[in-house]
């Protein structure tokens, strides 16, 4: 500084002008209260958290979840390591249901629609009322959604006694891989699917690391078979479909086919596979007649690429999924028998997949149920209708007139928890617990059952209750007997059942075991059988079907990535500010459209369009994306909420309203890829709220990746100085202790210098990224949020660039070619703070807020922080992020910033600081977890074995790409990984700053610019 | 220009805190009780002396969690009630607060204790590893078996005096053993 005002002096200055201003706030606002218990609950320690077993709610794939709670309210799920779907990990939509639990719109209680206004009610007035009018209403309909094998059971006992129908609707129902299976192996179920097992392996269209059936199953067995193993083999993945959704940018090649002809090239596979199809089986004909020439010109693939394909495929063990969304067209079902056909010639059946323990709650009710209901409703035979876990009303096209004939039946009752469009139209409210308030259960296999218990007490803003306890309290007020007094009895009920088909005979064990594990196998595994092929039952066609409306660009409305369909997980900040894997949008809705079409249509980014169909029209901002065809664009759902809550409503559009309501006519599954589209400017313009910084890496070698070809070329001895071991911290930072008594004065400033740091004693945590498992599915950087107390801003803050999510998943395109078939090449690099051991962000803070700690931390600290930026300004990845203005406050400085509303705070982690405005942060290397284990090793004496922290961010990975450790010892995990030959440190040998976050390069089949300099 | 930027917040946080310093005088000249140390006054008159001192009750019988949390603990009503059923107090003083204990926990209320220890949100103070470092309660809360009321000793918990004990024990001197 300088001569007249030194640092320290200004520091004082500071330091008394914020004593004075604590004496002058001294009233009694200050005076805070110690409410202890009155008696104190057996498995709460105050300051010590308390982990239960449960299972997500999310979606059908039930994964198994551990719920942290401290004092007796949740801050955190994690994934149960034990359980065999989600294996300890856990994906956005996961962690994020914690916004739904403390969700501020949920219903305070129950509601009744009077002259137009919901009016509280009593609970018992609400059962009364529905027991009335359920029982006068003559014919009704029970909607539901996920409810879990216990609460379905007993909706179908409820219903069947009272005379009602269940009907189950889901948007991204696999219906016509349902019927598939049933026609092709006579088996009404969806399989279950082994990625892991599979070397080979061809997705048509099938989005497994984000929406479809089972994504963080998928994307973990992903990820170990696509990761490189140590004897340096890969397995081999192709994406076929005409859009690259992110399960697509993860393809080593992709096939980008002519909309709706999956089903052509998978005969054309299965032709080449089955040597002419000699090994179909009844199928024989059909594979015999679609060779690769014939297929080429209607799928857009040369034939010598399915050829190439084919036989790769054949080689295995190989697997094929789908066809995703793509293939949900007039032709699904065929398409589904095409690619069930494939996996039969290649003798997949019984290895990578299993139809004889199939995926059980797999969504899979089509379209044509809903369709028969809509009519009844509008015909006025409807009563009364019972909406749980569903929203139809925005969740069907509203070409279905859905909404219409729902608005005609006389009593409509929501057991919905927070508002949603179809609650908004119904008379009666009686508000549901969240998942994590509840008991219940789920099974995704048969035989593997997970038992979900209350995490903790009901929320007490809102008072709910289970839908299980109402419809018994109704039936009984009806008079029928159901056989059990409340929901948990008719639980425990069923799995006293489980118990005894298991062979157990202490009912009361199995039950409490199956508490504190969480997952239950009872029976057998599956088989390994093949299946027999069966001659079709139903005429198929397998060429591409027709497409609706003028003009030659087929509109695909795909499930988010972060929402799914988003019907009912709109209202949350987290996953309305995480960046769409994809796309790196926020907040809005946007158009995908190659680069080459916007620039025929003179769009470019931001451009408003309006998109119409014969059924509706949408207005939506054009993102350029180079992974979609010229003929296609892709709008996500998941927007266009109008009464979802405060933080959906108003995002976006709702694509459904683009689309027809038409069942196929197969499976009876709603068609989504059917209509064209037309694409009129508006002439208007609107920031995208995207986080993306560059596409391109413009040679810089961000992300190199090696070649596998070119793997164990570098002999383990070659490491230069740039990519060998870390070398010891700097001198940089830190002061040498001088004795004093230890009053501020004591601290002179003359008597400090620049100490060194390196004590050998100290561990030096560090952390290595695989990026060839890293998926880019994002549930890092939302289980960091939660972890972390990062707030969300909101989206003018994002256009702003002052996102503050201390994980960017960069993503760069290599090799994105729509043209023809060949290698893809995109890659992803969840950046942090690299923790540099000579880190430029240190020398220019003037008050030493940022500074390396011993044991290897690159660290900040929010008291001594004055906001200056300048570590910001000089942090060459970009890491750091700034608090604008106080986002934690229960009311938004200004309109449309981040804050945090009552209930909302209740998520807020004790362990970690909550910042206000004025302070930087940044990745941590989730230093309260190193401390807590480090208070235990003090208080136990025992030592911290290598694996034993975990950061969120590890903690959440499916692809288990995240290791973290201390680097000083030699045998851990990430001191080994950091030495591996495709280990990089990003831009260190450009900038020098010895990163203590180590990447291994991604590993490519093609050729490619290693990214040496 | 850093030197003038700097120069120039030096003298507006000056004046700002002007007015702070004045208001701390007036309020430190007041001799009535005011609203605030009203409300600073304990629900009920707890000694320490008799509990800690007369009868030598340990600290972690009532404060539980403090070996093993980084919260010492503030004891259930419960626990007060578990003696305090029994013991009724010798004289009418006594007799009358330790009804109240007994009306709490008739009523199940918690008792709204005036919190007088308190470190910054920004600050980590995990109790149970002073305690495995044989740091004695009364390092930092003062020999409280000689307090009627409990008070703040070592006022204010400023970090400098957890500092140069730190030094002086040869514990960590760093920012983020305390600060994250």
């Amino acid at each position: 500084m300088t001569d007249g005002l030194k640092r320290r002096d200004f520091l004082k200055v500071v330091g008394a002008t914020g004593a004075g201003a604590g004496v002058w706030g001294c009233s009694t606002e200050n005076v805070e209260r110690l409410l202890p218990y009155v008696v104190p609950p057996e498995d709460i320690t105050p300051g010590v958290a308390t982990w239960y077993t449960t299972v997500c709610g999310e979606c059908e794939a039930g994964c198994g979840m551990w719920v942290r709670t401290r004092e007796g309210r949740v801050v955190k799920v994690e994934g149960n390591p034990e359980h065999p779907v989600s294996r300890g990990s856990l994906c956005s939509r996961g962690h994020s249901s914690l916004q739904a639990l403390y969700n501020p719109d949920r219903f305070t209680g129950p509601m009744l629609r009077q002259g137009g206004e919901l009016q509280p009610i009593s609970w018992e007035d609400a059962e009364q009322m529905v027991a009335d009018r359920l029982g006068s209403a003559g014919e009704y309909y029970l909607f539901g959604g996920i409810a879990g094998p216990s609460l379905a059971a007993l909706m179908s006992t409820f219903a069947g006694a009272t005379g009602g129908q269940v009907v189950r609707y889901h948007p991204l129902a696999e219906a016509p891989l349902r019927e598939a299976s049933r026609i092709v192996f006579g088996r009404d179920v969806v399989p279950w699917y082994d990625l892991e097992e599979a070397r080979v392996l061809v997705s048509f269209g099938a989005d497994f690391l984000e929406s479809w059936l089972s994504p963080v199953r998928d994307g973990r067995g992903f990820a170990r078979m696509s990761g490189v193993d140590d004897a340096g083999s890969k397995g081999h993945f192709t994406f076929v479909g005409s859009r690259l959704s992110l399960t697509g940018q993860n393809a080593d090649e992709w096939l980008p086919i002519q909309p709706g002809s999956e089903a052509l090239v998978a005969l054309a596979m299965a032709n080449v596979v089955a040597d002419g199809g000699a090994s179909a089986g009844p199928y024989r004909n059909i594979v015999a007649a679609y060779t690769p020439e014939n297929v080429a010109s209607a799928t857009g693939v040369e034939a010598d690429s399915i050829r190439e394909l084919a036989e790769r495929f054949a080689e295995g063990p190989s697997l094929a999924l789908g066809p995703g969304i793509g293939g949900l067209h007039r032709g699904a079902t065929a398409a589904n028998v095409a690619v069930a056909i494939l996996n039969a010639v290649a003798g997949n059946v019984g290895r990578t997949l299993h139809y004889d323990s199939p995926q059980l709650d797999a969504p899979s009710e089509g379209f044509a149920p809903m369709e028969r209901a809509i009519e009844a409703m509008r015909g006025g035979q409807v009563g009364a209708v019972l909406v749980h876990a569903s929203n139809p009303v925005y969740a069907l096209p509203a070409s279905s007139g859905f909404r219409e004939a729902f608005a005609s039946v006389p009593f409509k009752v929501s057991f919905a928890s927070a508002m949603d469009e179809t609650a908004a139209e119904a008379d009666l409210i009686l508000p549901d617990r969240h998942f994590l308030e509840s008991w219940g259960d789920a099974s995704s296999r048969p035989g593997q059952w997970t038992v979900r218990q209350p995490a903790m007490r009901p929320v007490p803003h809102f008072d709910s209750k289970q839908t299980g306890d109402v419809l018994l309290s109704v039936a009984t007020r009806m008079g029928q007997d159901l056989g059990s007094e409340t929901f948990f009895d008719h639980l425990r009920g069923r799995w006293a059942d489980l118990a005894t088909s298991a062979g157990v005979a202490d009912a009361d064990a199995f039950w409490h075991e199956s508490l504190r594990t969480g997952v239950v196998q009872v029976g057998t595994t599956p088989s390994g059988a093949s299946e027999t092929l069966r001659q079709p039952d139903r005429g198929l066609v397998f060429d591409p079907p027709a497409f609706d409306g003028p003009g030659d660009l087929h509109l695909m409305v795909y499930p988010s990535a972060r929402y799914g369909d988003g019907a009912l997980n709109a209202n949350r900040p987290w996953l309305q500010e995480l960046p769409d894997p994809v796309s790196k949008i926020t907040w809005h809705s946007w158009v995908e459209m190659h680069p080459n079409r916007a620039e025929a249509l003179g769009l470019r980014n931001g451009d408003v369009v309006e998109l119409s169909t014969e059924h509706g029209s949408v207005e939506v901002p054009v993102w350029t994306y180079p992974g979609i065809r010229e003929d296609v664009i892709a709008v996500p759902m998941g927007g266009g909420h109008t009464s979802a809550g405060r933080f959906a409503d108003g995002n976006g559009v709702n694509a459904l309203d683009l689309l027809p309501s038409e069942a196929e006519s197969l499976s009876g599954g709603l068609v989504q890829f059917v209509t064209k589209v037309v694409v009129t400017p508006t002439g208007r313009r609107r920031h995208l709220a995207s986080i993306a910084g560059s596409d391109v890496q413009s040679n810089r070698p961000i992300t190199p990746a090696v070649a596998l070809a070119g793997l164990g070329a570098e002999a383990a001895g070659a490491e230069d100085e740039d990519h060998g071991p870390l070398k010891e911290l700097q001198g940089v930072g830190g002061f040498v202790p001088v004795e004093t008594g230890g009053r501020p004065e004591d601290f002179p400033l003359e008597g400090a210098r620049h100490g060194e740091y390196g004590d050998e004693e100290e561990p030096r945590w560090a952390m290595t990224i695989d990026l060839d498992k890293c998926t880019g599915c994002s549930a890092c950087v939302t289980a960091c949020q939660a972890e972390n107390n990062v707030p969300w801003v909101g989206e003018g803050q994002v256009t702003m660039g002052r996102d503050m999510m201390w994980i960017r998943l960069e993503r760069y395109y290599e090799a994105v070619d729509a043209s023809h078939a060949g290698p893809l090449d995109v890659r992803f690099l969840p950046m942090i703070c690299q923790h540099c051991g000579n880190a430029p962000c240190e020398p220019v803070c003037p008050v030493f807020a940022t500074y390396h700690t011993p044991d290897g931390i690159n660290t900040q600290i929010y008291n001594r922080c004055v906001g200056t930026r300048y570590c910001a300004n000089n942090c060459p990845y970009k890491v750091r992020v700034f608090n604008w203005y106080t986002f934690t406050d229960e009311e938004p400085v200004r309109e449309g910033l981040g804050h945090i509303p009552e209930p909302l705070n209740w998520q807020l982690n004790p362990d970690v600081t909550v910042r206000e405005n004025g302070v930087m942060e940044k990745c941590s290397f989730c230093i309260h977890r190193i401390r807590a284990r480090q208070d235990r090793a003090a208080v136990e004496g025992s030592t911290i074995a290598d694996g034993e922290i975990i950061p969120a961010c590890q903690q959440s990975c499916p692809a288990e790409a995240i290791v973290f450790g201390n680097i000083r010892d030699s045998g851990s995990r990430v001191a080994q990984s950091s030495r591996h030959e495709r280990a990089y440190r990003v831009l260190d040998e450009l900038v020098n700053t010895q990163p203590a976050v180590t990447y291994l390069k991604k590993v490519t089949f093609h050729e490619v610019d290693s990214g040496e300099h | 220009m850093t030197k003038r930027w700097i120069g120039a917040s030096v003298v507006a946080l000056t004046l700002l805190a002007l007015p702070a310093f004045v208001q701390a005088q007036d309020s430190g000249a007041a001799e009535t009780i005011t609203d605030g140390e009203a409300a600073r006054v304990q629900p009920i008159a707890f000694p320490h002396t008799i509990h800690a001192g007369v009868d030598q009750i340990d600290c972690q019988y009532c404060h539980f969690s403090a070996e093993r949390s980084v919260d010492a603990g503030i004891p259930p009503v419960g626990t007060c009630f578990g003696c305090h059923q029994i013991i009724g107090g010798t004289d009418e003083r006594q007799q009358a607060e330790i009804q109240k204990v007994r009306d709490y926990w008739a009523n199940q209320e918690p008792i709204p204790w005036v919190r007088i220890y308190k470190v910054a949100d920004h600050v980590h103070f995990p109790h149970m590893r002073h305690i495995a470092a044989q740091i004695d309660c009364a390092t930092c809360h003062g020999n409280v078996e000689e307090m009627t009321v409990i008070e703040e000793v070592n006022q204010p918990l400023a970090m400098g005096w957890c500092v140069s004990c730190h030094v002086e024990r040869g514990a960590s001197r760093d920012c983020a053993v305390c600060h994250y």
